[in-house]
């Protein structure tokens, strides 16, 4: 068998065992409860919440994030391993939502770590969540869900803005800025 | 006794609502009777910026399950040099509360030995919940402003 058709079979194979990191933020976290349990029932897919980072394989980032939280999402995301998958939930993790202007939620999460599936709303029914979970198999079985190799390539990219997230600092950024434009 | 009995100057704002307004040096007096008179859930320390004035109002808040009745403590304290005595030997609890005054405005509790780093890692700017802090134009300048990750 060639390289290309093992991949396949991994993929068919992963996406549907899928177990996601027990770490939730935000108010989008209050529908997981309906999500995980029995009325919608994820396990169905092969999904369970899973203690530890290093035995999962998606990060659900469930709404706004204050840069102290994104700091241990960042830690939880690089302990993770390869294929590893995020979803954000909710305008919050898309544009800032409600918290465009609070001086401590960054507003993109996209700018910090790779997300490979937004789910719109705020907050986003267990049904849309459902059909994000769905989405994601298919992308994966498909191979189009590639966040954690984007995130080996721009790596440089995504600890700058990680860096100038956690200092707050405006100069930072100005200094970045001129650096580009060069 | 109710806090209008021990304290003469309280004001009834309506049923169940007594306003304290008093110095700094007389707060721990006050809590400590009212502590001792029934009113022993401290509910909570806030604090409101009178730019205009040059002021802080710290307002301490208390509650007594046995009269229902809830009773504000109000100090003002200077702008410039925000300091006040902590009150964290009465309700331990408080020093939680003015841990997050000290972050959020700026005032300095003295006898506070916690004051550092609370729920702002390493925040290099003015006290975001001062009202000369734009918080807008700071989202503006600063988290708008951060770059995508561009992919070649
Ligand atoms: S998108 Fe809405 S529901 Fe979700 S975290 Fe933001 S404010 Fe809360």
């Amino acid at each position: 068998m060639r390289n290309e058709d093992w991949k396949k079979i991994s993929r068919l194979v992963s996406k549907r065992s899928l177990w996601m990191v027990h770490f939730c933020t935000g108010c989008g976290a209050m529908e997981m409860p309906p999500v995980m349990t029995s009325r919608y029932d994820m396990e169905r897919f092969g999904m369970h919440a899973m203690a530890t980072p290093r035995q999962a394989d998606i990060l659900l980032i469930t709404g706004y994030l204050a840069v102290k939280t994104l700091k241990r999402v960042v830690q939880v995301y690089e302990q993770m391993q390869d294929p590893k998958y995020v979803i954000g939930f909710g305008s919050c993790t898309i544009n800032g939502g409600m918290y465009w202007d609070s001086y401590n939620t960054i507003k993109d999460l996209s700018k910090y770590i790779p997300v490979d599936l937004y789910i719109a709303g705020c907050m986003p029914r267990p049904e849309a969540i459902m059909d994000a979970f769905l989405k994601l198999m298919d992308m994966i079985d498909k191979g189009e869900a590639i966040g954690w190799k984007k995130y080996r390539k721009y790596y440089d990219q995504y600890k700058r803005n990680q860096r100038m997230a956690f200092a707050y600092r405006l100069d930072e950024v100005k200094e970045i800025k001129e650096d580009d434009a060069k | 006794m109710m806090a209008q009995e021990l304290f003469p100057q309280a004001q009834k704002i309506r049923e169940g609502r007594i306003r304290i307004e008093t110095t700094k040096d007389e707060v721990g007096t006050i809590l400590r009777k009212l502590k001792e008179n029934g009113y022993d859930h401290f509910v909570m320390l806030s604090c409101i910026d009178w730019i205009n004035d040059g002021e802080f109002e710290l307002v301490y808040h208390m509650w007594s399950y046995e009269y229902r009745e809830h009773v504000m403590i109000s100090i003002r304290v200077d702008r410039e040099n925000p300091t006040m005595l902590s009150l964290r030997d009465i309700f331990p609890q408080i020093e939680t509360y003015e841990r997050e005054i000290h972050e959020m405005f700026g005032v300095n509790f003295i006898g506070n030995p916690r004051l550092g780093d609370f729920i702002l890692e390493g925040w290099p700017h003015i006290p975001p919940m001062r009202k000369d802090f734009d918080t807008e134009k700071f989202v503006k300048d600063f988290y708008y402003k951060i770059p995508e990750v561009r992919e070649e």
